[in-house]
Parts: structure tokens; C-alpha cells; sequence
């Protein structure tokens, strides 16, 4: 049987960094094949290669046993090769409807946006997502964005089907009905190929699984059922992580308090629902949910860029109405936000640059008529080595950075100074297993300093092994709260139940 | 990092290859290039209209930038256009595209000239009242803009260009009406007094104008380089919705830069009045209002390079001027060449974000 997709000896190097080094790997139709690795192995290079994204510097490509140039995406998709990019392609401020009628415009001509949108109900009927073809990109949560990538896909009638990291927004039970999903396409011939972090999901759902390490390829086309975890597990990261245990924490005198609060979207409907939350100084409370259940309104309400319509804002025993971002963060509210290159830092301006411009006003780097560059660069060297940021120095672009590396420069800056309450909204998004220990280690560190954190977060493995204290938001709603340590199919059965 | 590519031969092809990071000495090296590049077709479009190469490089490097009369003329000329290069980066910083800078300028002229005409003042005060007003009236010109665009998102670049043509009727308005000068009945004001005129520095036509730009860029570089202000006002470009998360003031930042702009404009217009011209006129202006958004985008909205490049499309007006008298070439000629050379810097942005490289591609 020829390999539906096949590479042999695949260089690609990025401005003379390598990012792939002799990579191979062989996808076969009527298997789900998984591609393993941290990040930054090379399985999203590789499979861009394959969408027609980057051209190799040197190798072969072959579809159905033919060498190709795939010299674009229309390309790719001609050859049947269709991607779920983990960084959605999609159009922000149009529907869900106009975005999956773009991409099919040039191979099916034009076609009515009603026909269009009766399709997208039949097939994300055959997928089992619901989905609103009227609504807009931008109103949507990232798990729903995700859901109309999947579909739009679906729908180009692609064989070969390639998704980066598709359950990382998921829910467990969305996850397994996804996989399960895919695992029929495969079973009716068509080629899918999986990248992803989880083992479970290799164990689960793989036919074969290659795995890469540092732009290699280190085992091809192996049968998982041959592999134990740890085995698995060591060939990814070279050698396995020591996992910390931690201590529980009952939490000091209560620091923030939400009493009830209500909120609507910008459509008009129900964002927050009588919503209570009570955060402890010194202790972790994680809230679990499926993304777009109101994690992101919450997180705004405490931002101060949201107003909520009902309820009661409590912060250190004092009640605000209408708390702006400044007053928020001047009495200690600090945040990483889900997005980092929308709320936490300009990607354009420098590590200096973006360290620096919330303390501006504690007079620590100058007076406001003359800042002291000198204390500037001082502080941002300080928290470099403080938080152990690699590949950057004070003057690098902030978006050169890497991902885990981009997310301990906002660490560093939320962190310094006075912080009661840290909000950390998907902290760990996108990051590889280093990363994201680090970033779990500080937010133990932030406990012990007595900061009341309030860790919001799909992954439900993150919740349960940072948090105190667990609460799960259902369509606005608190629906339940537990003390750690906490049931995992309890939690997992609230997020997805109808509240 | 999207990689896009053009298929030459099967085997070998041009690959464009985003770069991660450009160091200092290519990326000046590629915008000289770009403007040798521009100049290059500059002196072709010369020679086509039969202008030797000895006369092109007489008029635009010899008698412009190496002989000190020449030199002293482009100074004169470069003053307003520092403070217009001055004004269009202070506002373009923070995203705010003012292109009301003609406006305000003429607006800074009405300003100064009403001390001027109505004499309000006593005479030693008349010259700082006169600049005072001409600040006032350039800021005031481009406040409706700006509230516009905070409180009702009313695109800026719509506004301020036609304000423009407002600030040009108003002017009309009173060099036919009201202030036409009684002397020869033509459509301008009456000549400012001794008084109200900006003093020669001794050198040749150079006045205290230049004082004035040593003052305003000092002020810019200050705010840009070295206040608070400075580095949160860079954010409001990079990423105006985390300027908002973290708790700055995006409007005020918005609303003084814009104000500071209309004010930089408004003094470029008096030293045009107060200096050169001595009067309002309504063809002062002469589309220095765009030459600022040249010079502004020419040097990245920074201050010092605003003034580098003010000086040397100062050289251009010139050169400029005596092309027209000595080989009656058309006005136009100054227009087109500034288009031709920022066609090119702009073009050549392409090489500072893209590297070409040959990738091979294997056949079996």
C-alpha cells in the first residue's frame, strides 16, 4: 500500500535557525497516526510543509506515492490535504458562515450563504458540535472557534486530514467524541494525522504514532499497544519530569469577593449568571469549564474592562462600583491574560519596553519627567534571572521570544510590586511541559506570598494539580464547588451537564 | 512566520523567508539603497527632459549643500518642515493620522496674525503673543478631530483632511474680505510691523525660527525619548487594547498627542508668516502640511531623523526652485520627487521583513 503522505529527509530552517533537522514521517490512509512531541519538536513545521505554509529547504515530499511541490495551501487542498491550524484561520469580524464560505468558494464556486450555512448545520450534526453559522468569529470562545475550524475543514472534503493539538481546548467527553470522530474518518479511509502532547489520547486513539524531539524524528510509525507511557513519555522529553507533590493550603482571610453577579455579551446574551466567588489570600481556586461558558467575561470583569449589570464587587472588605483597570491594579489586582499578545504584552516594543510599563507610576524607574533607563534595564536584567526568561535580553522584540518565555515576562511583571490578587486565565495555553511546570511553580510561589489566586483554566488536569479549591462554571453559572482533592469524573460531569 | 514562495524551476526556487530580526547596519544599508534607488530615477526623469549630469549634480549637491548661501537657504527652507516632520510624528506615534497638518499650520497663521492686525499687546510682548496664539490656534484646529475620534470613533484621517479645506476657506475669507491689505488691494493681509517679524541671526536669510526648532525638538525628543509619557505612549500604537487592560489613560495619551501635533503645526505657520512671507498670505502653506507626513514616515517618527530628513528635503525645495527658474521645469517636479523616493523607502520595507534564499527541492 502506498503512504497517503509521506516525507523523507526534510530540512527547514527559520533565519538560520533549524527547525527541522532530517525529519521523516510516513501517514498511511485508514489509521489515525499520531505525531508526538514538546513543543517546539518540529510537528507543526512539518505539517505546515504539508499544508503548503513553508517549502522544505531540502527533501522530499510525496503524496500517494508521488513526489510533490506543494507550493500553497490551494495546492494542498487540490492534493486533498486539509489542516486544523492551532492558531485558528479565521476572519474575527465575520460569521461563522462567511468564513467557511471563503475557503470554499474557489473549489465549489459561488454558492448562496443559505446554502452554505444549511451545510454547516449538517455537518456539524455528523460531528456532533452545535454550532451557530450567524454568529461572529470575535463573539465566539476559543473552543467554539476551534469547533468552526474543525468544521470548515470537514467541509473541503479533505482525505488527508491534519489537526495541531485539537482537544487542547476540549472538554474530556467533546475530546473523546472528536477523537472517536476521527477515528472513523480513518476507518472509512481517509488518512488523519494527530498532533498533540497527551498520551492519553495516543493510547486511546492512534493506530501509529511518530514521535520528534528537537526537529528529528526519533521513532516513526510505531504501534502504541508496543510502548508503555513512560517509554512513550522519555522519547519525547528525553528524560521524565519529576512531578511535584504539594501541600494543601486552607487559605487566610478572604480577599476578593464576587456576590452575585450578572453580565450579558455584547448580543445580548447571558454571559455571567448569578455568579459568587470567593477568593483567600494564599490559596488557589481553580475554575474549571468548557471555553465560552463565561470565563472570559469574569475575566474581564476583573480586569475592570467589563461591567457587570448585577451584584456586588468586594475587594479587601471595600465594595466598588464600576472598578476601572487602574484602581483595579493599583489595589493589587494583577492578570495573565488567555491572550498574550492582546492583553499582556505589545509584541512590537522590547522586553524592556514591556516589563516596565505598569510600574511606571510607583516612581521606582524616575520621576514622570525623566525615567531612568539606567533602573529600567537594571530591573528588567533583575527579572530576566529572577524568572529565568531564556533567548532574550532587555532590548529583544517581545513577539521573538518564545511562547514560555513570552508568558514568564508577564509573570515577571505582574508579579513585582504589590499583588493581593493574581488572575491567571489559561496560563499555560500552548506551552510545552517545562513551561508550564515553571509557570505552576510560580503560581505556588505567588501563594506563599499570601497572593489569592484565581487560576481559570479548560484544562482540567491544570486545575486539579495547582488548586485548593475548585469551583466549575457552566453556562455562567457556578454549578459546583469542591475542596482538593477533588473527583476528576465529578468535575468533568458538572462542565458538561446542563446547568 | 507564513513563507511564500514562487516556483521557478522543479528543483531549485526562490524561497522568500520572513526574517526573525534585522540588525541595525542592513536595515540602514537597504533604506540607502532605496533612496540611491529613487534618486537614480530621479536623475533619469532630469536627463529625459534634457538636463545634463554635470547641471544635476551642480544644482542638487554643489550649490545647495556645498556652498554656504546654498546651505543657509536650505536652512530657512527646513525650518517649518522640521516642525511640520516634527508634528505629523508626534501624532502618527500613537497611531493618531493627522493629516490636517496644512490646516492647523493655517490656522497657527490666523492666529498670529490677529495680534498682528487687531495690535493687541504692547510691542515688546506682540512677537511672544503672536507665537503663543499661533500654538493656540493650531492645537484648538485639531481638538474636533481628536474629541471626534475618542468619544465618537470618527475616523481621524476623514476629519482632519477636511478640516484642511475649512482652514483654507477661512483664510480666503479674510485676505478678500476683512484683512485684504488697503495698500494694493491684493488678497493678503497687511505686512506684519518691524516688530512682529521674526529677527535675521546674522547669517545671510537665516531668523530665530531655528531657535524655535531647537526648542520644539528638544521637546519632542524629550516626550518621546525620555518622559513617562513617552514610553506608555508607545503603546498605544504596538497594542492599544493592553494600554487599556493595565490601566492608562488611551484617550488623554490620544488627546495630547494630537494636540501637541496641531500646536508644532500652528508654530510652523508662524514662522512662515512671521519670518519669511512678514504677512498671511493663502498660498503660504505650499503643501508643507503633506511634506511633514513625507518626513515623518521617511524617518519612523524619530526625532532626530525627522531633522536629518527635513534638512535634505529642504536641499530638494531648493534645487527645486532653480530647476524651475534656470531649466523651466514645472513645479510639480519637488512633488514628484518626494513620491518617488518614499515609493521606494516604502518598497524596500519588503527586504527588511523578507530575506530570498534558493531552496533545493529533491526529485526522485
Amino acid at each position: 500500500m502506498t503512504a497517503a503522505l509521506e516525507f523523507q529527509g526534510v530540512h527547514k530552517s527559520f533565519d538560520g535557525n533549524p527547525a527541522l533537522v532530517d525529519a521523516f514521517f510516513i501517514a498511511e490512509r485508514g489509521e489515525v497516526h499520531a505525531l508526538l512531541g514538546e513543543n517546539g519538536a518540529g510537528k507543526s513545521t512539518l505539517m505546515n510543509i504539508a499544508c503548503g505554509l513553508y517549502s522544505p529547504d531540502h527533501g522530499v515530499v510525496q503524496v500517494n506515492g508521488e513526489p510533490v511541490v506543494i507550493d500553497g495551501p490551494m495546492t494542498a487542498n487540490s492534493l486533498g490535504i486539509g489542516m486544523v491550524h492551532q492558531h485558528f484561520k479565521l476572519v474575527e469580524n465575520m460569521t461563522v458562515a462567511e468564513n467557511i464560505a471563503i475557503c470554499h468558494m474557489s473549489s465549489s464556486g459561488r454558492e448562496s450563504l443559505n446554502a452554505v450555512r444549511k451545510r454547516i448545520g449538517e455537518a456539524s450534526r455528523d460531528i456532533g458540535f452545535e454550532i451557530d453559522p450567524d454568529r461572529r468569529i470575535d463573539t465566539l470562545s476559543v473552543s467554539e472557534q476551534q469547533r468552526t475550524e474543525i468544521i470548515k475543514v470537514m467541509m473541503g472534503g479533505a482525505d488527508i486530514l491534519i489537526l495541531d493539538e485539537p482537544t487542547a481546548v476540549l472538554t474530556d467527553e467533546e475530546s473523546t467524541r472528536l477523537l472517536d470522530q476521527l477515528k472513523s474518518f480513518a476507518q472509512q479511509g481517509k488518512g488523519v494525522i494527530l498532533i498533540t502532547h497527551k498520551l492519553r489520547e495516543v493510547f486511546s486513539h492512534a493506530d501509529k504514532v511518530t514521535v520528534m524531539r528537537a526537529g528529528a524524528t526519533v521513532e516513526a510509525s510505531c504501534d502504541p499497544g508496543e510502548l508503555t507511557p513512560v517509554e512513550l513519555s522519555r522519547l519525547m522529553v528525553g528524560e521524565a519530569a519529576p512531578s511535584e507533590s504539594l501541600e494543601l493550603r486552607t487559605g487566610g482571610d478572604v480577599v476578593l469577593e464576587l456576590k452575585n453577579i450578572s453580565a450579558k455579551r455584547a448580543n445580548g446574551t447571558t454571559a455571567l449568571d448569578d455568579l459568587s466567588i470567593t477568593l483567600r489570600a494564599g490559596q488557589v481556586y481553580g475554575l474549571a469549564g468548557v471555553g465560552g461558558n463565561g470565563q472570559t467575561e469574569l475575566a474581564e470583569t476583573l480586569m475592570g474592562i467589563r461591567h457587570i449589570e448585577s451584584g456586588e464587587f468586594t475587594l479587601g472588605g471595600q465594595v466598588l462600583k464600576r472598578p476601572t483597570p487602574r484602581e483595579l491594579r493599583r489595589k493589587g489586582v494583577k492578570t495573565i491574560p488567555a491572550e498574550r499578545y492582546i492583553y499582556g504584552l505589545a509584541g512590537d516594543l522590547s522586553v524592556m519596553d514591556n516589563f516596565v510599563v505598569s510600574h511606571l507610576s510607583s516612581g521606582t524607574f524616575g520621576p514622570a519627567w525623566w525615567i531612568n533607563r539606567r533602573a529600567i534595564l537594571r530591573g528588567t536584567l533583575e527579572a530576566i534571572q529572577e524568572y529565568e526568561i531564556l533567548g532574550a535580553g532587555p532590548a529583544t522584540r517581545a513577539r521573538l521570544m518564545s511562547g514560555g518565555n513570552a508568558q514568564k515576562l508577564v509573570l515577571a511583571r505582574e508579579m513585582s510590586g504589590d499583588s493581593r490578587v493574581l488572575l491567571a486565565h489559561s496560563p499555560t495555553r500552548g506551552l510545552d511541559v517545562r513551561a508550564c511546570a515553571a509557570v505552576h511553580e510560580y503560581l505556588r510561589d505567588a501563594c506563599k506570598r499570601d497572593v489569592a489566586i484565581l487560576l481559570i483554566s479548560e484544562d482540567l488536569d491544570e486545575v486539579l494539580a495547582v488548586s485548593d479549591r475548585v469551583g466549575i462554571i457552566n453556562r455562567g453559572r457556578l454549578v459546583g464547588e469542591f475542596d482538593a482533592p477533588v473527583a476528576r469524573e465529578a468535575v468533568g460531569q458538572l462542565m458538561v451537564g446542563h446547568a | 512566520m507564513q513563507a511564500l514562495s514562487l516556483s521557478f524551476l522543479r528543483s531549485r526556487r526562490l524561497t522568500i523567508e520572513v526574517r526573525q530580526k534585522i540588525h541595525l547596519v542592513p536595515r540602514i544599508a537597504i533604506i540607502v539603497g532605496a533612496v540611491l534607488f529613487g534618486l537614480g530615477i530621479c536623475i533619469a526623469i532630469l536627463v529625459s527632459r534634457d538636463v545634463d549630469v554635470a547641471s544635476i549634480y551642480d544644482e542638487f549637491i554643489v550649490f545647495t549643500f556645498l556652498n554656504a548661501y546654498g546651505v543657509s537657504t536650505v536652512v530657512v527652507h527646513s525650518t517649518p518642515l522640521v516642525l511640520v516632520g516634527l508634528a505629523a510624528a508626534m501624532a502618527f506615534r500613537v497611531n493618531y493620522w493627522n493629516i490636517g497638518i496644512e490646516g492647523q499650520l493655517f490656522m497657527g497663521v490666523i492666529g498670529c496674525t490677529v495680534i498682528a492686525y487687531y495690535d493687541i499687546g504692547p510691542e515688546f510682548l506682540r512677537l511672544p503673543l503672536m507665537f503663543i496664539f499661533s500654538l493656540l490656534f493650531g492645537a484648538l484646529w485639531a481638538l474636533p478631530s481628536a474629541l471626534l475620534k475618542l468619544r465618537l470613533n470618527i475616523n481621524e484621517v476623514i476629519s482632519t483632511l477636511l478640516l484642511n479645506y475649512i482652514a483654507y476657506y477661512i483664510v480666503l475669507n479674510q485676505v478678500f474680505g476683512p484683512w485684504r491689505d488697503p495698500k494694493d488691494n491684493f488678497p493678503h493681509s497687511p505686512a506684519y510691523d518691524d516688530f512682529e517679524r521674526l529677527p535675521k541671526v546674522g547669517w545671510e536669510d537665516v531668523h530665530y525660527g531655528i531657535v524655535g526648532v531647537a526648542l520644539a525638538f528638544a521637546f519632542v525628543w524629550w516626550v518621546i525619548e525620555r518622559s513617562r509619557f513617552g514610553i506608555q505612549s508607545r503603546f498605544v500604537s504596538a497594542n492599544p487594547r493592553m494600554v487599556v487592560a493595565i490601566g492608562l489613560p488611551l484617550s488623554v495619551i490620544t488627546l495630547i498627542s494630537a494636540l501637541s501635533s496641531g500646536a508644532l503645526a500652528g508654530m510652523a505657520g508662524f514662522t512662515i508668516a512671521a519670518a519669511t512671507e512678514g504677512r498671511l498670505t493663502f498660498q503660504l502653506a505650499g503643501g508643507y502640511g503633506f511634506s511633514g507626513i513625507v518626513i515623518a514616515f521617511l524617518s519612523g517618527n524619530r526625532p532626530l531623523i525627522v531633522v536629518v530628513v527635513a534638512f535634505l528635503m529642504g536641499g530638494l525645495y531648493v534645487a527645486g526652485e532653480s530647476m524651475k527658474v534656470f531649466y523651466s521645469l514645472p513645479d510639480a517636479l519637488v512633488g514628484l520627487f518626494q513620491a518617488i523616493i518614499v515609493l521606494s523607502v516604502t518598497a524596500s520595507e519588503f527586504f527588511a521583513r523578507y530575506r530570498l534564499r534558493m531552496a533545493h527541492y529533491e526529485r526522485v
